[in-house]
């Protein structure tokens, strides 16, 4: 599934040579990835390798120091509307004085355009959405006042309300407790199901095992992609996980170091 | 509009001194206040001791005495603890709620001193930017001589600000590098915070009646930061920082009585002139030197692709390919190898350029880089061929003797790289 | 006692004005931009000085359209600093608005000095007078109001869901930088327009404590828009009632002390976040870390 060319047309997701620099110290050298829909993708790797990065440099929120990527043979800004997002929780202010029925219609934002308010059809989209995960009877509540789970539920909610072709989540399981995490899962393979490609960067290696059809190591350069049982080998994962490349560090911060006149 | 010609008295002397002492103070707890990202705590200082001021006079203190000191102090104290229980009680975003307490205590402050302005001599005016010209006609007899008060209180205020901060320079320099790091390793962190809030409340009073309430900020954070630019270590920082206000408090005051306008005015104006300058012409951080380092860095790279590839030219005239006569020149390209024809690394025949010794040196020493990089990147992250030259033709320029040695341990000392091609061994200049 | 039609109007431009920055400081806050505003108010000054010696009149169209100069470039002095130099933010705004408002002064002090007439009621764009407007000026003044109160009713989807999530805002296609400028350039319209009630130093006041005691009442985005703006509104007309009352004081302190203490009301009494309610009922946290 992940990085087979050979079965006609573009891929629905590709790295190209990708390097992405954290202001001017690379980061991420040289990745080269494919991914296609259908699937269920994981993206895997020790903190601070990149894994985030990668996400944010794909949806255009990080520039890219070199390569390219392509959705569906084309660049991010001509199929923007195929491409939904669920960021990590830790970004947004729970104390925001929204509810969770004002949060997940920012989903439909985009379709509307500029100045349009939502209409009924958009609030019919969000509460089917809701439903789906399980949370239409909190759709009044501000959002600081749910549990994490629920706040992850309704984040997927708002993705869902965008009604993308391809999903982006940043470690939308991490710290969220075990009920919630098997509703996101299955919503996540109803979309697979539906034809989708959900890639989701993702922390836990026992369930990537379990979940994920295709999965890529990350450590600063790409260790190794392609479907999860033949990916997850112990050498694989040795590399993956050995610790600091000192060497790239230093490369990095020597380029930082000779960059520092920008 | 004439401009006032210049006719010296001691007066403007002691305006002058006046205003460097009171600038002199606020530098040095200004360098505090910016490196600990806490100028906006200043501003709100500044601000809000007007009421403690106000208060302090009502109760029968004198203008610059202990009582207004102390007014003062506690005027900084109360807004500091308003704004944190705002923050914890009202859950408000720090900088809102010290917006809310600062705007509020100072509107007290000016209803107070204008409710009661027969029982104050405080013009509100004179409060937003001071009087500095009028400082020296209000003195006091100090050791049988007749000073400006103004001027024994800044001076007096100085030296306090520089004791304590010669007493707590080591607490507060960890306090100011890594507030965290300092309270694990038990450093007194609360009580220097709060020490340095009274230093910038006493910095202000003592600024009252030169420069006023708002422009003591500037006086506060200006020279600091202009500081910064220019060193990075917190002593020099500090003392730099002194100099810079020193030197445009009197120039200021002279420009203002040059252009009959307020001295406080055109304190502040000449100090954003040498933040300004500082910006664009500081020999590491200033604009000018990082544009300069940019093309320096530019040029280096066109330089040494351009040995790189005379040096490649010869390794296939070698493999025995014809002689290419490498004429597909950029202009940047013929600039760069002018300059090195001047330095020795290249030579003009009659078949073209052609490296010296110095030349083939050095590059191949940049071919080496290269070629190492492709194979550890081959080694390390299994791109395929074709993929490995664009990254390596940027990284060849950044990678030095050091890191070489380290690539090529782990590639395990090979010679060829994955195209097959040798790897020149590393050059002793 | 029958109040004159003069000051009616007045009165009617003022309040127009308060409600105004309180919607549009509802924004700022709920874009951690509260004190955005505070370096652009201290530049109008220079500004407004600016306007009256270039043009030699005192209208009021003149001088705020020159402190609407001032403060935007003091903006985009901020810009430059941070884009060019390694100053931090929090210093960054002190400098700028320090040495703005150092260049009012001086521009101030000069005209004053110099005896130019005319220049000598310029200091009641200090600390406010609305004693001094003309029904003309209110009316501009209100003008200006609603024409921003039309912007923030146009652009209030997109001003929320940046300020909420900026990430998926920009990941959406939305452009975020430009729709924080213009919020930004909205702020700075209604400082300047704040200028003749509240002051230079004071008129932060006016789009920071109306937003935050709404807070405290509501949890919809909508309603405490409406609230601020009506906090605002009430905290204006009480700086307008006080100059009218004792002539002698400046009406931008009156206006921030109206302001506040509908805060330390809200502060104390609102229902579940004031410090009352969370004292007598269950315990809600504030905030989610």
């Amino acid at each position: 599934m992940a990085g087979e060319a050979g079965h006609g047309g573009p891929h629905t997701v590709e790295f190209h040579d990708v390097t992405v620099a954290y202001g001017r110290r690379p980061v991420l050298w040289n990745i080269d990835l494919a991914i296609d829909a259908p699937g269920l993708f994981a993206i895997i790797g020790p903190n601070g390798a990149g894994k985030s990065t990668l996400l944010k440099a794909a949806l255009g929120l990080v520039p890219l120091a070199g390569g390219t990527v392509r959705f569906f043979g084309q660049p991010l800004a001509e199929v923007r509307g195929r491409i939904g997002y669920v960021p990590q929780r830790e970004t947004v202010d729970w104390d925001f004085p929204v509810s969770v029925m004002d949060v997940v219609l920012m989903g439909t934002y985009p379709r509307l355009g500029w100045f349009r308010r939502p209409g009924p059809g958009e609030r019919e989209c969000a509460r089917a959405c809701l439903g789906r995960v399980g949370l239409s009877d909190v759709a009044e509540r501000q959002i600081g006042r749910l549990s994490g789970g629920q706040q992850q539920r309704v984040f997927l909610a708002r993705a869902l309300a965008q009604q993308a072709d391809v999903y982006f989540l940043d470690e939308p399981l991490a710290g969220v407790d075990a009920r919630s995490q098997e509703q996101i899962f299955r919503v996540l393979s109803e979309l697979r199901a539906e034809g989708r490609l959900v890639v989701v960067v993702h922390h836990d290696l026992r369930t990537a095992a379990e979940w994920f059809d295709g999965v890529a190591l990350v450590d600063m350069r790409l260790v190794a992609s392609g479907p999860t049982a033949s990916v997850l080998t112990g050498d694989n994962l040795r590399r993956t996980y050995a610790g600091p490349l000192d060497v790239l560090d230093e490369i990095g911060l020597a380029v930082e170091q000779a960059r520092r006149t920008r | 509009m004439e401009p006032t010609p210049f006719e010296w008295s001691p007066m403007h002397g002691w305006a002058i001194a006046t205003a460097a002492m009171v600038s002199a103070g606020c530098a040095v707890v200004g360098t505090l206040l910016v490196v600990r990202r806490m100028s906006l705590l200043g501003d709100a200082i500044s601000h809000a001791v007007l009421p403690g001021i106000a208060v302090a006079v009502l109760a029968g203190g004198r203008p610059g005495g202990p009582l207004v000191l102390l007014g003062a102090v506690a005027a900084a104290l109360v807004t500091v603890g308003l704004t944190q229980v705002l923050r914890s009680g009202g859950g408000l975003a720090e900088d809102s709620s010290a917006g809310v307490v600062f705007t509020t205590l100072f509107a007290a402050g000016v209803v107070l001193i204008t409710a009661a302005a027969s029982r104050i001599d405080l013009d509100p005016s004179c409060v937003l930017y001071g009087i500095l010209e009028l400082v020296p006609f209000d003195t006091v007899r100090v050791a049988g001589f007749d000073l400006p008060r103004a001027f024994v209180t800044a001076a007096l205020v100085f030296a306090a600000i520089l004791l304590g901060c010669v007493l707590t320079w080591k607490e507060q320099l960890f306090a100011a590098f890594d507030g965290e790091a300092a309270r694990a390793a038990g450093m007194p962190v609360t009580a220097t915070t709060i020490g340095l809030l009274a230093a910038t409340a006493l910095a202000t009073v003592a600024s009252f009646e030169a420069v006023g309430a708002i422009l003591v900020v500037a006086m506060l954070v200006v020279p600091a930061a202009t500081a910064e630019l220019l060193s990075r270590r917190l002593h020099r920082m500090m003392l730099l920082a002194v100099l810079i206000a020193v030197a445009c408090a009197a120039i200021g005051y002279l420009a203002a009585w040059h252009w009959n306008t307020s001295a406080a005015g055109m304190i502040a104006v000449v100090l954003g002139a040498a933040y300004v300058l500082a910006a664009v012409a500081a020999p590491q951080d200033g604009l000018v030197a990082r544009l300069a380092a940019r093309a320096a860095l530019g040029w280096r790279v066109t330089a040494e692709d351009c040995l790189a590839s005379l040096w490649r030219e010869e390794e296939a005239v070698r493999h025995g390919a014809a002689s290419g006569g490498f004429g597909g020149w950029r202009l940047r390209q013929r600039a760069a190898l002018a300059r090195m024809s001047w330095a020795g690394k290249v030579l003009w025949t009659a078949d073209g350029w052609r490296l010296t010794d110095s030349g083939r040196t050095e590059a191949e020493t940049v071919v080496r880089s290269h070629r190492l990089w492709e194979a550890w990147l081959g080694h390390h992250v299994k791109l395929p061929l074709d993929h490995l030259h664009p990254p390596a033709e940027w990284i060849e320029h950044h990678l030095g003797a050091d890191v070489r040695a380290r690539i090529e341990a782990e590639v395990g000392g090979r010679d060829t790289d994955p195209h097959g091609r040798l790897i020149p061994p590393e050059q002793t200049p | 006692m029958t109040i004159p039609y003069n000051t009616l109007v007045v009165a009617a431009g003022v309040a127009a004005v308060g409600f105004a920055a309180g919607v549009v400081g509802s924004l700022g806050v709920l874009r951690k931009r509260a004190l955005a505003g505070d370096a652009a108010a201290h530049a109008t000054l220079a500004g407004v000085a600016a306007a009256f010696l270039v043009s030699g009149r005192r209208d009021l169209p003149v001088l705020l359209a020159g402190g609407l100069v001032s403060a935007l470039l003091s903006l985009g002095g901020l810009v430059l600093i941070r884009r060019f130099t390694k100053t931090r933010d929090d210093a960054a705004t002190a400098i700028v608005l320090g040495v703005s408002f150092g260049i009012g002064i001086a521009l101030l002090s000069g005209i004053t000095a110099r005896g130019i007439p005319g220049g000598g009621g310029l200091e009641q764009f200090l600390l406010g007078h609305t004693a001094a407007l003309t029904a003309a000026d209110a009316a501009l003044l209100a003008g200006i109001s609603l024409a921003a109160l039309a912007a923030v009713w146009l652009g209030l989807k997109e001003a929320t869901l940046v300020a909420f999530d900026p990430a998926f805002a920009a990941a959406s296609g939305w452009p975020v930088p430009l729709i924080d400028y213009c919020l930004v350039a909205l702020v700075a319209v209604m400082v300047v327009v704040g200028l003749p009630a509240a002051g230079a130093v004071l008129v932060t006041a006016l789009v920071v404590i109306p937003p935050v005691a709404a807070r405290l009442w509501t949890d919809r985005v909508g309603a405490m828009l409406l609230l601020s703006g009506c906090i605002g509104l009430i905290a204006a007309l009480a700086g307008v009632a006080a100059s009218g009352l004792v002539p002698r004081l400046a009406t931008g302190p009156m206006i921030v002390l109206a302001a506040a203490a509908i805060f330390l009301v809200s502060l104390l009494f609102a229902p579940r976040r004031g410090w009352l309610a969370r004292r007598l009922g269950p315990r809600i946290p504030l905030t989610f870390e």
